[in-house]
C-alpha cells in the first residue's frame, strides 16, 4: 500500500509528525509536520513514489506561517497533508527543481504572501501586476486597501 | 529583430495576447521566436485576478456560494459541489440521497455543455467554423434544461449545504431524456465532420505530446491527464456524491497528443449521458435538504481539502475553519492552473500555428486561473 510505503520512506527523515489522517473529517490519509529545511527530502520521497503535487498554499496564523503542500497520487487513493511552519520574515526553501509544478506555485505564495523561496528560478508576482506593493492575503490587509 | 542582408539571424519577441481571440480569455504569453519556430514561451496571467480567496475571508460560508459560480464559469456546478461538499464535511451534514442524485444530474449535463463549448470554441481556433454552430445547437437545449431548475443559464449558484433548494419536476426529467437522445443521434454528424477530417486529423495526431512523467511533476488532471493514459478521474478514483452508484467508463487515450485528448473529451460526454440516464431511472423519492441544517453556519475548528472532478480536471478546494462564521482560509486549487503551467514545455520548438492548436487543446478557462 502507498500509505505503509510512503511512512516508510519518510521515516529516516526524523520529521516531526508522520500519522494516519481521519479521511472522513479531512480528506487525508496520511499527515506529516515537517521544518522547512526538511521539505526538500519530503518532496524527494513524495516524487519516488509516483505521487503529484495537488496543491500547495499558505496560512497567514499572524505570528507565523503554516505552508500546506497536498500530494496525492493517481494509482492509488492517498493524499498526505504536510505542514511546514514558517516564521515571518523567514524563507522557504523551493522545490521547484523537484516538482517543475511548484514553480507557479511557489510564485502565487509569494505574490499573495510575500514569502521568499531560496532557490526558485524565476521568483516574482503572477497573479498581481508587477508593480504592486502589497499581499493580499496577509491577514493585515484590509478589504479596502489596495483599491487606490 | 531578424537582419535581412546580414547573416546573423536573432530571435525576435511577439506577443501573443491578451486580447488574442484563440487564448480563451484574457491570456498573455510572451514568444521568443526563431522564425517561425518557438524557443521560449511564458504565459503571463492574473488579468482577471479577482481575489476570490482574499473575498472568501471576508464573508459568511453563504455568502461565499455565488463565488463558486464564477471561478470556472464553464463548469460552475462542479464548484458549487466541491465548496458545499467540503463544508459539510467540516459541519458533519449529510446529505439526503435524492439530493446527492439531483447534483449529479445537473452537474453532468453542466459537464456536457462545457466539453461542447471546448468542441466548438477548438475547431473555430483551427480555423473550422461550423462545427461551433452544431456544438452551440446541441448545448443550447442544456442552457434551457438547467435554466428552469437553477434560475440561470451559466454563473450557476444552485447547490445549498446539505442539499438542493429545488427539486427536478416532470418537465425537467422529460426533457433531459429526449436531449439525450438528440445528442446521441447527433455523435455521427460529429464524427463525420470533425473525427473522420483529414485536415483535422494531420494537424492533432502527434502534435503537443503530454507525457507520464510530465503529468506527474506538473499534476495535470481531467482529459489532459487521461488523454495521456492515466484513468485517474476523481469520481472513480476518489468516489464522491453518488458516483459509486452508477456504471460508467473512463476514456483514456494512448498518446496523449491533441487527438487523444480530443476523443477523450468526446467520449466522455457519453459517458455522462449514461450516468444521467441511470440517474433518472434510480432516482429515488425523499427530501432533498439534509434536516437540521443550522441557520448561522460556524463549522469547529478544522481544516478539509475536498477533490471533485471538473470538465478540466481536479478542482480541489481546502479549507481553514477557526471557529468561525467566516472561512480562516479557502484555496482553490483549479485544474486549469497546473495544466497550464506545462505549457512552456509543450510550446518549445513548435511552429506558431501548432501553439494555438496545443493552447486550446489543453483547454483552459482563464477566469479560473486568475481567480
Amino acid at each position: 500500500m502507498l500509505k505503509d510505503n510512503l511512512t516508510k520512506a519518510l521515516a529516516p527523515l526524523g520529521l516531526e509528525k508522520v500519522a494516519d489522517g481521519d479521511y472522513a473529517k479531512t480528506g487525508y490519509h496520511l499527515e506529516v509536520a515537517a521544518q522547512p529545511d526538511q521539505m526538500a527530502g519530503v518532496a524527494q520521497a513524495m516524487l519516488d513514489a509516483g505521487c503529484f503535487l495537488e496543491s500547495f498554499t499558505a496560512v497567514d496564523l499572524m505570528e507565523s506561517f503554516d505552508l500546506v503542500y497536498h500530494f496525492a497520487s493517481f494509482d492509488e487513493l492517498c493524499r498526505t497533508a504536510v505542514h511546514v511552519p514558517l516564521g515571518k520574515r523567514k524563507g522557504m526553501p523551493s522545490i521547484s527543481q523537484i516538482y517543475p509544478g511548484a514553480d507557479w506555485y511557489e510564485r502565487e505564495v509569494f505574490d499573495l504572501f510575500g514569502i521568499h523561496f531560496f532557490g526558485h528560478p524565476n521568483l516574482k508576482r503572477i497573479l498581481l501586476p508587477e508593480d504592486a506593493d502589497f499581499h493580499p492575503l496577509l491577514k493585515d490587509f484590509g478589504a479596502t486597501q489596495g483599491n487606490d | 529583430m531578424i537582419e535581412l542582408y546580414g547573416i546573423e539571424e536573432k530571435t525576435y519577441t511577439l506577443n501573443l495576447g491578451p486580447q488574442h481571440p484563440s487564448t480563451h480569455g484574457v491570456l498573455r504569453v510572451l514568444l521568443e521566436m526563431e522564425g517561425e519556430f518557438i524557443s521560449k514561451a511564458e504565459p503571463v496571467i492574473g488579468y482577471g485576478h479577482r481575489g476570490h480567496e482574499h473575498m472568501a475571508e471576508n464573508r459568511n460560508y453563504q455568502q461565499f456560494l455565488p463565488n463558486m459560480g464564477r471561478v470556472d464559469y464553464l463548469h460552475a456546478l462542479a464548484y458549487n459541489q466541491g465548496y458545499c461538499m467540503a463544508v459539510e464535511k467540516l459541519l458533519g451534514l449529510v446529505v439526503p440521497e435524492r439530493a446527492e442524485f439531483i447534483r449529479v444530474i445537473t452537474a453532468e449535463l453542466n459537464r456536457i455543455t462545457s466539453h461542447l463549448l471546448w468542441f466548438g470554441a477548438y475547431l473555430l481556433d483551427l480555423g473550422a467554423f461550423t462545427p461551433i454552430m452544431y456544438a452551440f445547437d446541441d448545448r443550447e437545449h442544456i442552457l434551457d434544461l438547467l435554466d428552469r431548475i437553477t434560475g440561470s443559464r451559466l454563473t450557476y449558484c444552485f447547490y445549498r449545504f446539505g442539499g438542493v433548494p429545488v427539486d427536478l419536476d416532470d418537465e425537467f426529467i422529460t426533457g433531459t431524456r429526449a436531449f439525450i437522445q438528440r445528442l446521441r443521434s447527433r455523435w455521427v454528424d460529429y464524427d463525420n465532420l470533425v473525427t473522420k477530417n483529414v485536415i483535422f486529423i494531420n494537424r492533432a495526431r502527434d502534435v503537443g505530446l503530454i507525457t507520464k512523467d510530465q503529468c506527474v511533476k506538473y499534476g495535470i488532471t481531467g482529459p489532459n491527464l487521461r488523454g495521456s493514459g492515466i484513468p485517474y478521474d476523481i469520481r472513480k478514483s476518489e468516489p464522491y456524491s453518488a458516483y459509486p452508484l452508477f456504471d460508467f467508463e473512463v476514456p483514456i487515450g494512448s498518446k496523449g497528443d491533441i487527438f487523444d485528448r480530443y476523443m477523450v473529451r468526446l467520449q466522455e460526454m457519453e459517458q455522462s449521458c449514461r450516468i444521467i440516464e441511470q440517474a433518472l431511472d434510480k432516482l429515488p423519492n425523499g427530501p432533498i435538504m439534509a434536516e437540521k441544517v443550522p441557520k448561522r453556519i460556524k463549522p469547529p475548528v478544522g481544516e478539509v481539502y475536498q477533490a471533485v472532478e471538473t470538465a478540466r480536471g481536479e478542482f480541489g478546494i481546502y479549507i481553514v475553519s477557526q471557529g468561525d462564521v467566516k472561512p480562516y482560509r479557502v484555496k482553490l486549487r483549479v485544474p486549469s492552473f497546473a495544466n497550464l503551467s506545462l505549457f512552456p514545455e509543450l510550446a518549445v520548438d513548435t511552429l506558431v500555428a501548432d501553439l494555438v492548436a496545443i493552447l486550446g487543446s489543453v483547454d483552459v478557462v482563464i477566469p479560473e486561473i486568475d481567480r
